[in-house]
Order: C-alpha cells, then structure tokens, then sequence
C-alpha cells in the first residue's frame, strides 16, 4: 500500500503540532504513521451501523448521574504564586516568552 | 465611478457579570488586580485540571439568547478549538461549535431618521453561544508579557448575518446591543473595559448585485465611534481598490486606535485546523423545561417593545420613549410616577427629562437609587397642578427631597412653601414697596410701564417667592393707575 | 513472611490490635525498596548496568519523609483513640501521571521533569485523608503511552520482579512492580485501554478499572480524556475493595465523575456467586487483526496455558453456585484497537498542546527568534517518540477534511462496541450475564526490548482490555497462576456500569476457590534474594 501520508502532509503535520524533527526522526515516525494507518484504514471497512449513536463518553451520562454545573461562588485559590513560581521566566507577575512574529503592512 | 453597497456582519464577544469565570471558581472581573494574581490550576491549564460549568453562565447566555428571540437547545455541547497562541493556557479554548445553546434569532434596530427618514433594519443572528475568553499578552521590545487573569471570563459570542449596510447601522447595532446588555442585567457592556469587544466584517458590492465579495475582518476595535471610523475608513479602501480594478483580499486588520490607520495582521490560525471535537471533560448542557422556565421568568419586557408601547399607551412623541427608555430603572420610574401622578404623562416626561435625569447624571446614581421617589415626584406634580405651589417651588422641591428624604407635603409644610393667596396680604406688601420706591413710582406714572416687573419682583422677594405672581401684578396696577 | 509483604487489610488489622505500628510498616516497606528497587529512574540516566538488570526500578521519586510523617500521625492517632481512617498506615505508590503537591509529577517525560505540582489529584488526596502513606511516584510509559513501561524517559525503565529481563507491562508498570515486589501493598494506577488490567496480570497481582465516572480524574494528566480511569492495584480482592471505597464517588473538581452512590464493597465481598450467569465469549479466546487488505481478517487462537486458566476459572465457579454461559458473541472485540488508535491520538493530540515551554515544564535553552521557535524547540526536546508519534497521528485523523472519515466513524464504532455489553448484560435479554470472564491478555510479560520497535503488535496486545474503555464499564484483572516460563498469567472479568461491588465478589469468590493452590506461596524471584540478605 502506498504510503498514505506524504513527506508534505507529514511536514504540515509537524508544524501543526508545533514540533520541529531532524532526517531520521521524521523518517521513522512517518513510516510508524502509514504503519499504524494500515491498522486504522481498518475502521473505513467495518460495515457501520447507520443508527450507532455518537456520544462523547462509553457510559451513558443520563440526568440522574450527571453532576449538576456548580453555583456561581467565588472561592479565591490560596496559592497563585506556587502556579507561577513553575514558569521558567517571570518579571514583575508577567510570564515572559519571545514576541510572535506577525507582519505589519502599511 | 460605479456605486457601491457596503455588506457589514458584526462578531460580538460579551463578557457575561457572574461572580465567577465559567470553568473554575475565580473572580471574573479583575480589571484592578495585579498579573497572575485572579488565577487558579485549571484557568491557568496546569497538567490534570478538569472544567467545571458555573451555572449563572448558562443562565445569563439563556436570558440573552430569548431576548434576542433565538431558540433555546434543550440540550448543548462543548467543543475544543485547538490553536498554540500565548494567551490560551490550554492550547485549546473550550467553545460551542456545532450545537450551541442558541440556534438562530434577530433584532428590529429602529434606525433614527438622517438624511432619509427613520426605518427598521432587521438584523439576523447566525451564532449565538458560550465560550471561555483567553488571557491578555502586551508586548515590550521583542518579547511577550502574558497575564492569565482573564482566562476562563465568560463570554457569549454572538454573531450577526451580513445584513447591516452602513457604519452607522453598525453603530446602531452595538448601541442597542449594550443598551439589552444592561437592561437584561447579563453584562456591564463597557467597551472600554473590554466587557464588550466587536470584530467587523465588511465588504462591498456594485448596488444591486447579490453575490457576496470577499471580506476584510476588523478586529479589536474598543468603542463604538472606533467602529464607524474604521468601516468607513476600510469602505473607503475597498471603493478604491475595486475601482482600480484590484480584488479585495480576505485580510484580518488591526485597528490602531491613536493612529486611526487599519494595519494587517496575520491570523492566529486557518479554520481548518482548529480541529474541533466534542469536549470530553464536560457533560452536555441540559436545559430542561423547569430550569427554562425559572430563567424566563427574569425576562422582562425589552427596552425596544417598551419604547413602542410608551409612544401608542402614553402617547409619548419617540424623542421622550427614547430617552425614558434609555435604561431600565429610568422606564420603570417614569411609569410608576404615572401610575401615582394619574395626569398627563407628557408632563411627567418633561419633568423627568428636564430636571429628574439631571440630577441622576449629577448624582452618578440610577434613577432606582434616588431618594426622590416616583410617588414623592407625582406628589409634586399635582401641588404644582392645584396650585397650592407655583413650578418653581415645585422644581425647588426636587433637590430639597432628595436631600431631606422627607415628602414634598412636609417640606412645603415646613417651609410655608403654599403660595400666599389671600389678597390683603398681598394687597399690603404692595403698598410697602410702593412706598419705599417713590422714584419708580414716578416714572411709572410718567409712562414708563415696563417696571411693573420690577414691582412684581419686589414683592416676590419680600414674600421669599410664596406670593401668586399674577395676583400681585393686579393689585400693583390697580394701586399704580389709581390717583 | 515480612511487614511489607502482608496485605493492606491484615497490616490494617494488626494496627488497630497495637500489634505494629504504622513506621514498623513503613521501615519494613522502605527496606525492601532499598533491597530491590535499585537506582530510581532519572532523565540522562546514563548506561544500563548488570545491577541494574537485577533491579526492579519501580520508582522516580521517593518520598520517605513525606511517608515518616505519614506513620506518626497515624501512630499519634492510634495512641490517642481517634479514628486514623480505613487505610491508616499502609503504604501506597503513585503511578507518576498524578499530580501530588509539593512532588515533582513527570508523566515520566522530560517535558515535565522539573515540574513540581502545586495541588494534589483527589484520589490521591482521598487515600492520605484516609491515613495511608504514600511512599512515592513510581515510573510509567511516558504520558502513559505504551504497554511495556520501555518509553519512559525516566531510565532504567521498571522491570518485572518475578523475571527481570522482561517488561512489567505498562502504562503502570512501576505500580504493578511495586505491589508485587513488596514495596507497597497498594497503588494507584490509570487504565485507558487497559494500563491498570495488563500490568497487574503480567505482574500477577489484582488490577481493576472502574467504570468511566466512578473516580474522579482531577490532578490525572490526562492521555484520552474520555476513556482514561484512575483506579487501584493491589495484592488481592479485599485490599482492591478497601482502596476503590476510598477513591470512589463523586468529586466537584469533575464534572464527570457520576453522582452514583458508592455501596460497601467490603460488606458485599464475600457474598459468594450463588445463582450468578458468567459468560465466556470465543471472541476473547482469540486476537482478530487485519491482513493486509482493509476488510480482510486474520485471527490466532490464545496460548493455550490463557485458556486454559480461564476455563478452570469457570469451573471453580460453577462447583460454587454459578451458572457458566458458554459462546457469548461479542462481535465488536476486533474494532477496539483502530478505533482506540483514532479516538485517544485526538484527544493526546490536544491534550498536549499545554506542554508549550510557556507556563512550565521544559523550555529549549536553545536561542530562539520568536515564540514559534520557542514551542517547536520545547516540544521537539522535551517529547519522546511516542508522545510525538500520536500527537501527529491525533493531528492527521482529526483535521477537518479527515475528520469524518476518521474521528467521526470511530465514535460510532465505540458505540457498536458498547452495543456488544449492553447485549451480554442486559437483565432482560438472552444472556442476562452478571460478568464476563476472559483472559486479561494474549501474552505473558514479554521480554524487555522485544516488540517494543513494532507499535502494532504491541497495540493489538490490548485486544482484549480496550473494548471495556470504549464501553467505560468496569473490568478487573486477577492473578490466575502461572505459565510454565514461570510468569504470572491473569483472568479478567467485566461487568455493567458501576457493578464494581459485584466483580470484586465474583473475584473474591475465585480467591477462596484458589487460596490453598501451590502458586499462591510463590514469591517474585527477586524477593526471595531479599531474604537470603536480610
């Protein structure tokens, strides 16, 4: 079988996913892909049945088991400073990361 | 030069006024707080956080939704729309992407009369649903500053189908989009707050064609009089690049506020690779008949329908049930003072335009916050109407109650406000005056009839204003000609 | 027989008799990590020694001090007559996909190894509240992608206690390994398409999932949001059940997490499976997988030894009051690996956009010019193959013009899957099952390095625990004896939607059928060297 994903469709995907992969990376992962689409072209084949319902979830969430949303109260989280004490670059309370790029015309 | 229609849609984004953002239980406004401070491990997306819906948001999305006479979905879903960009924590915002909780819906903009005379304008709405908004990044020299306090707010966005056709019907619209938003008490609509953000879409067409040309998306624009400005301004562009024989190309603009110029930007992403799918961490959005109902039962009568009702049952002209109609608490004042005041409704109106809505400016406060109540201004009305006061002391009177917080019944009682009927009284302080003015006297008498205000306006002020001006004006020409 | 190696409801008891004390417990747990766990796993861990191939490498990140505290708090309370809690002092692992405050919570993968977690996961903090002590964060495949523990980035990976050059199974290997080593009688453990089932037979202990929704999944990082379930791996039924009454029930922080009350799993244990309807289905003595034409199917019957532990299984069983209901269909079974495939690789593929280098975890040293660089260097870096593999795979099958044909049709097919149970257990319908029993997996634990390169061999080995995760029904996996390599073979039973209290009896019942088999005295060969030392 041909390879289903393409050197192009798979250099898409990888700026998609934001990843940025070496030769022997991207040739091997590639090949694991058209590898493991054999698997899932599988799915084009199963005979489907028409009236197979999709949901989001195996376990039917029916009113009676689903949580309700919860009340609009305001319970303040004791600890911001431990959330932005893991960011690697912080000054003045602000998370710092290089600009994006973007053009400006005119 | 051929002639052009412009094609508007308008894409709203409208911070809802819980007390708490929709997916976690941080504050939702925290305009004044320090960065990184109104934040929590889920709207800051750590590892293992999991959304959990708060319930006002489904209920303010659903008020506004049948305000805006669009179907409600007895059952909703969440997606996730995937895009790497600094200010979404997650790398996915959770929105409604196939079924909202909105399907549908409209509003009739009355458009006040310019150089053609008013109309209505129908506007459509094609998306009406629940999202979580993303944090705020500003940037400083060649690096990004992000702030996650607003992660997770939440928003309703609601956008309109391409029916508006000039930037003052865009206006218009957001005019009477935040007038609701107040009305329904769903959001404070402060644009400058960001409370209300609108993205514009706009194109242009030869009049009279029905295609669609492609469209140029404003975005960020912050007050309303921005909007008019840069859909003129890129209208403008468009009429000269179609004239010049170029295509318009479906560009994303920024506008930029102080330098009042559009700039293209890049977009964060093309649709199709947002890859949207049914959010896993959140069950669907039941809205059963019962929770309806209780919802419904907070929508009151909208401030268009009760600005036509005010001009066919008060036979109001438009300008005042525009006015009176302006904001909620103000309506519902004037037609209490109505209800209590049971005379013409035209007088009340002028009272309340011309000196009550003063005052609510002055004081900052709503007109429900007024120490003057409608009973107390109905109560004045009818002293003024009988004649047991002149309009002045009725204005006057005004101020003294909402100061005082007494009635008018007892400060008139108090300060022997009742105007002074009794002729002899009268009769007795023209006397004086004459007396004390020999000199005008004179002159009068030598023709100079005209001073005959000036006694007028003596005599009020010996009897501090309570006199019945045109009673004095009688005695002092009786006592003037009489020789 | 050692502290550490008593069940957790036998040291409970002895506890409550002032027999032992919570840090008698723990020294004992401690030296036998000290004993057989050798060096931790770390990132840059430098070349595999001979020690270490003798080693059972269960743990990232001991916490010994964290666990001290623990047992004196549980001892204060003993000595002064309050209530320590059903699982006071008994040492827990911690698969290291949870967060746990104040511990470095890895998901075994560079990107996060210098992550400390500012909050802890409920059922975590649900069984320190009920007294146990947790001794540590034990290794995992990274992201929980795999079935062999080999992918973590946290090296050398865990080995299997009863033969050390083969693969404790995966992704909770490192809770498999150190519930059967001795090092703890409890872990908690994640199970998404059979992470809790296939480790805890290829390590001969107990291993459930619960249904989808019957543990909260706050503070799990998530893989496949809609099939990932928290659960326990114990040494037997009563130290499950003891453990799945603490985690259980709803949570605010999940709005998933089902509002289903939680019966006593330890009054109904040991009830007995009188009257009870088990099924057996061919389509789980068998793995179905595609030839190489799509549509075309090729099927290989189970080792024999699998079956054979089955049916004997059954026949217990039967001799105890069950009725044994032979060729179930179960037609679906074949569909669970691509449907997995398509359905979690969406749901990694956005679950992984958070790990950017922005707001934690590894961020590229490396000079970039701009944000965009930033995110590719970070994630280039801080991914192993596997995270990256089904990001790319979750990217292609969820794209727009794929969606359909991929994402969509998967969904359907779980529900065709789900279709196949509904069936089976249905009260009213032909076969009025109360479980199913099945083998847990085709495959004792294979050895180490083997299939690991050929992904898809590797994924149809979880044939035969999927289509429960599609279902979200609750299934366990119990130690059913040995092959004749010597390595633990496991039995499984599934049942409908929160019928836990009922599988545990349905286990227990075949405990007490087994208890007096010779395979039960076995200890993991590396245990054995533990006593000849001490």
């Amino acid at each position: 079988m041909s390879d289903i994903i393409s050197v192009e469709t798979f250099q898409h995907l990888v700026g998609l996913a934001a990843l940025q992969l070496d030769e022997t990376e991207s040739e091997y992962l590639r090949r694991q892909l058209n590898n493991q689409l054999k698997a899932i072209n599988e799915l084009a084949a199963i005979p489907l049945d028409e009236s197979a319902a999709i949901t989001a979830h195996g376990v039917p969430f029916t009113a009676e088991i689903s949580a309700p949303p919860r009340p609009d109260s305001w319970q303040a989280y004791p600890d911001p400073a431990g959330i932005l004490a893991q960011a690697p670059q912080v000054e003045d309370g602000y998370i710092i990361v290089p600009d994006i790029p973007h053009t400006t015309l005119r | 030069m051929t002639e052009y229609e412009t094609i508007i849609g308008l894409e709203t984004h409208i911070q809802l006024n819980t007390e708490t953002k929709i997916f976690c239980t941080c504050k939702a406004d925290s305009w004044f707080d320090p960065p990184n401070t109104n934040i929590c491990p889920v709207c800051t997306g750590l590892p293992g956080v999991l959304p959990v819906l708060n319930e006002r948001v489904v209920e303010k999305a659903a008020l506004l939704a049948a305000a805006m006479h669009a179907a409600l979905a007895p059952i909703s879903f969440f997606d996730r729309k995937n895009y790497f960009y600094p200010d979404l924590p997650k790398g996915y915002q959770i929105s409604q992407y196939d079924q909202p909780i909105g399907r549908g819906g409209y509003i009739d903009l009355p458009i006040p009369a310019g150089t053609a005379p008013a109309y209505i304008r129908h506007v459509g709405i094609t998306k009406l649903h629940m999202e979580e908004d993303a944090g705020k990044t500003r940037n400083a020299g060649n690096r990004r500053l992000i702030d996650f306090n607003r992660c997770g707010v939440p928003l309703v966005e609601m956008v309109t189908e391409p029916d508006l056709r000039s930037a003052d019907e865009a206006a218009q619209y957001l005019i009477r989009l935040r007038q609701l938003l107040r009305w329904l008490g769903v959001s404070e609509a402060d644009m400058e707050k960001g409370q209300l953000r609108c993205d514009a879409n706009v194109s242009i067409r030869p009049k009279g064609a029905s295609y669609l040309n492609p469209k140029t998306e404003i975005k960020n624009v912050n007050s309303i009089d921005a909007v008019r400005e840069a859909i003129l301004k890129e209208v403008g562009r468009q009429q000269r690049e179609m004239d010049a024989g170029r295509r318009i190309e479906a560009w994303t603009l920024e506008w930029d506020e102080d330098a009042g110029v559009l700039r293209k930007m890049r977009s964060k992403e093309t649709e199709a690779d947002y890859r949207y799918f049914r959010e896993p961490d959140l069950l669907p959005v039941r809205l059963t008949e019962e929770w309806k109902q209780a919802i419904l039962k907070d929508l009151p009568e909208l401030p268009l329908d009760r600005r036509a009702r005010f001009i066919t049952q008060y036979g109001l002209p438009e300008y005042d049930a525009d006015i009176l109609t302006n904001e909620r608490t103000l309506s519902d004042y004037f037609e209490q003072t109505v209800q209590a005041y049971s005379g013409d409704p035209k007088r009340a109106s002028n009272w309340l335009m011309n000196d009550v809505l003063r005052m609510i400016n002055e004081s900052g406060k709503s007109a429900a916050a007024l120490r003057l109540t409608p009973v107390h201004l109905a109560e004045i009305l009818k002293l003024v109407d009988s004649g047991i006061i002149n309009t002045n002391t009725g204005k006057a009177l005004l101020a003294k109650v909402e100061a005082s917080g007494k009635t008018p019944g007892q400060i008139v009682q108090e300060e022997g406000l009742a105007k002074v009927g009794d002729d002899a009284v009268i009769r007795a302080v023209c006397q004086e005056v004459l007396a004390e003015n020999p000199k005008e006297v004179e002159s009068y008498r030598d023709g100079k009839i005209t001073l005959i205000g000036w006694f007028v306006g003596a005599v009020m002020k010996k009897m501090r204003g309570k006199a019945d001006a045109s009673l004095a004006r009688s005695i002092l020409e009786e006592l003037l000609n009489a020789r | 027989m050692e502290l550490c190696d008593l069940s957790a409801h036998e040291l409970a008891r002895l506890l409550r008799q002032k027999q032992v004390s919570a840090v008698e417990i723990l020294d004992s747990a401690l030296a036998r990590t000290a004993a057989v766990d050798g060096r931790p796993g770390t990132i840059d861990s430098g070349a595999l020694t001979d020690e270490d191939a003798r080693k059972v490498h269960a743990f990232i990140t001991l916490t010994a001090e964290r666990a001290r505290a623990q047992a004196q708090a549980v001892d204060a309370k003993l000595a002064s007559g309050d209530d320590p809690g059903l699982l006071a002092g008994i040492p827990f692992t911690v698969k290291d996909i949870f967060c746990v405050q104040g511990t470095k919570s890895t998901a075994a993968s560079r990107i996060l190894a210098n992550f400390e977690a500012p909050y802890t996961a409920t059922p975590v903090a649900r069984m320190e509240e009920a007294g146990a002590v947790m001794l540590g964060k034990v290794n995992l495949d990274e992201f929980t992608y795999g079935s062999s523990n080999e992918s973590s980035a946290f090296q050398p990976s865990t080995r299997n206690p009863w033969d050390t050059s083969r693969v404790p199974g995966g992704s909770s290997g490192g809770s498999a390994a150190s519930v059967a080593a001795g090092e703890a009688p409890l872990s908690i453990g994640t199970d998404t398409a059979g992470s809790i089932r296939q480790p805890a037979a290829f390590c001969g202990v107990v291993g459930m999932k619960p249904t989808y929704g019957r543990v909260s999944r706050y503070g799990l990082i998530a893989f496949a949001s809609s099939l990932d379930c928290p659960g326990p791996l114990a040494r037997n039924v009563t130290d499950a059940a003891m453990m799945l009454q603490v985690i259980a029930g709803q949570d605010a922080h999940d709005s998933t997490a089902a509002q289903v009350p939680v019966p006593d799993y330890l009054a109904a244990l040991e009830k007995g499976v009188q009257g009870m309807r088990i099924g057996l289905s061919p389509d789980y003595f068998r793995i179905t997988f595609p030839k190489a034409e799509a549509g075309e199917f090729d099927q290989q019957a189970l080792p024999a030894e699998m079956e054979q532990a089955v049916r004997r299984a059954a026949d217990l069983l039967r001799a105890m009051g069950a009725e044994i209901i032979e060729d179930v269909p179960m037609p679906n079974t074949r569909y669970g690996i691509p449907t997995y495939f398509v359905i979690s690789r969406v749901e990694a593929a956005s679950n992984l956009h958070r790990y950017d280098g922005v707001k934690y975890g590894y961020r590229t040293s490396q000079p970039v010019a701009d944000l965009t660089e930033l995110y590719r260097r970070s994630r280039a870096e801080g991914f192993g193959l596997q995270p990256k593999l089904r990001i790319l795979m979750g990217m292609y099958v969820s794209a727009a013009q794929y969606s359909e044909q991929y994402y969509q049709r998967a969904l359907r097919v779980r529900s065709m899957i789900r279709r196949d149970f509904d069936e089976a257990f249905d009260p009213h319908g032909k076969y009025r099952l109360d479980a199913l029993l099945t083998p847990t997996t085709p495959t004792p634990a294979f050895p180490i390095a083997a299939v690991y390169g050929d992904s898809v061999l590797m994924q149809y080995a979880d044939q035969l625990t999927v289509p429960a995760n599609h279902a979200g029904i609750p299934g366990i996996s119990l130690p059913a004896g040995f092959n004749s390599a010597g390595l633990p073979i496991g039995i499984q039973f599934l049942g409908p939607d929160f019928s836990e209290d009922r599988l545990l009896r349905i286990s227990r019942a075949y405990e007490i059928a087994t208890e007096d088999e010779d395979w039960r005295k076995r200890k993991p060969s590396m245990v054995k060297q533990d006593e000849v030392i001490s």
